[in-house]
């Protein structure tokens, strides 16, 4: 391994070549390649900043320990349930016919890509963690899940889902559960579990903005928009900016997420209400972000990575403890000026307390 | 028999649930042998199951069991499918 190249390589156009995108438009494949020359631009003032932050960060990358290279592997369980199937794609291999595969080999390449290159994470537990995909899960598998080494896709139940592997959002909201397993941890039930699914969504769309070029006024803040059949009413699973608007249909029912505190769902049902009640912290960050404006992955994101792996969250924090913590470092790394003042008001706006 | 699913969780938290009443069907005697299998391997309470995944209530006669992917077993797999498919 040559450590120091590797360190100074521009890895996006390494893992997503154009030629690797085949299932994305052309206008995509402009934007992505778009987004490669600012991040490459943007790369050596990332790296100089996280210099200075690196040391509230209990789990850094030990720098050279690890080439800062995806390595993926998708494998295919051919409609059946037996993980992790059979190896289909390994890193560097070409493209091949199957359109999933390539989609699940570019997506997991693209959230790779924004942990590297925003925040100096390498892969998911900051060590060039190899990342394993398993698309074709069972049949007619309306979901998507981490199962706590890999990420599981199914093609959809032919009536309300489509393809997990379609949103770009959707496979890195599935890789950043294995994020927050080796960092905060955070127990998969009630509030916290909220937070696990509200950390996966921020950092979903924060691939899918990233990949795209989009500033914060210009991302549609959307869950899984694609994944809906069109018969479905709807035009996503979730919404960020507008918790409770997503979907509204005959089938599927109405989108059950409160984007208030008054208007927390109390539930045995989904851990506690997981995928509901995320709506309330995704809301505190969609304000954020478009308060202070530009790309979303530069302030909000790295005050939310930051405390994410930080080590000072408990397993088991409330909204409040999370907002506290946002807070704390939002003034560690920015001082007490817009951007504290900004976040302040966006957990206000929720009705969570940050004092 | 009276069997019924009920699934929550997954990536979009949208539940659904699916009743059948097995009394008249021509194949009650192969729905009863798996209805009790999957109930068999079942657990009293919700296991703690991975982000993401579905979590499953399997009631049948009114006892109620709980499961969660990916660690079914093939015939709570299998009843599980039949009764979201076939139930209403
Ligand atoms: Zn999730």
């Amino acid at each position: 391994m040559d450590i120091t190249r590797s360190g100074h390589e521009p890895v996006f156009c390494t893992i997503v070549p154009p030629h690797l995108l085949d299932r994305l438009s052309q206008a995509e494949n402009q934007a992505v390649a778009g987004a490669a020359r600012r991040t490459l631009v943007q790369d050596e003032a990332n790296r100089a900043r996280r210099l200075t932050t690196a040391a509230g960060t209990t789990r850094p990358t030990i720098a050279g320990t690890a080439e800062e290279k995806p390595n993926r592997t998708i494998h295919d369980a051919e409609n059946g349930t037996e993980l992790p199937g059979t190896k289909v794609r390994s890193e560097g291999e070409e493209p091949g016919q199957d359109a999933t595969v390539n989609r699940a080999y570019a997506g997991l390449g693209a959230t790779f890509e924004l942990f590297l290159k925003s925040f100096k994470r390498n892969s998911i537990d900051g060590n060039g963690l190899p990342l394993i995909a398993t698309v074709h899960y069972d049949q007619n598998y309306g979901n998507a899940f981490w199962d706590g080494n890999q990420m599981v896709f199914g093609d959809g139940d032919g009536e309300v889902f489509l393809d997990f592997t379609i949103p770009v959002d959707v496979m890195a909201h599935e890789l950043t559960h294995g994020v927050t397993q080796y960092t905060a941890n955070l127990t998969y039930s009630g509030q916290s579990g909220a937070l696990n699914e509200s950390v996966s969504d921020v950092f979903g769309s924060l691939v899918k903005q990233y990949t795209l070029g989009q500033t914060a006024d210009q991302a549609d803040w959307l869950i899984g928009a694609g994944l809906l059949h069109e018969n479905v009413q709807g035009v996503a699973l979730r919404s960020m900016k507008e918790p409770g608007t997503a979907y509204d249909d005959d089938v599927l029912g109405k989108d059950p997420q409160p984007g208030h505190m008054d208007d927390y769902v109390d539930t045995e049902q989904d851990n506690g209400g997981v995928h509901i009640n995320s709506g309330i912290p995704n809301r505190a960050f969609y304000l954020l972000a478009t308060r202070l404006g530009g790309n979303a992955w530069e302030r909000a994101g790295q005050i939310w990575y930051d405390v994410l792996t930080g080590g000072d969250l408990a397993t088991d924090c409330t909204f409040a403890d999370f907002a506290k913590a946002t807070v704390d470092k939002t003034a560690e790394l920015y001082g007490e000026g817009d951007e504290h003042e900004a976040v302040l008001k966006a957990w206000s706006q929720v009705g969570v307390p940050t004092a | 028999m009276r069997i019924h699913v009920k699934r929550t969780g997954g990536f979009g938290g949208i539940e659904r649930n699916a009743t059948i009443d097995t009394s008249d069907l021509p194949d009650a005697e192969d729905w009863r042998a798996l209805a009790e299998h999957a109930v068999a391997e079942g657990r009293d309470t919700p296991p703690v199951g991975v982000p993401d995944g579905f979590c499953y209530q399997i009631t049948v006669d009114g006892h109620t069991v709980h499961c969660s992917d990916p660690r079914l077993t093939d015939d709570q797999r299998k009843l599980i499918s039949r009764v979201l498919k076939e139930g209403s």
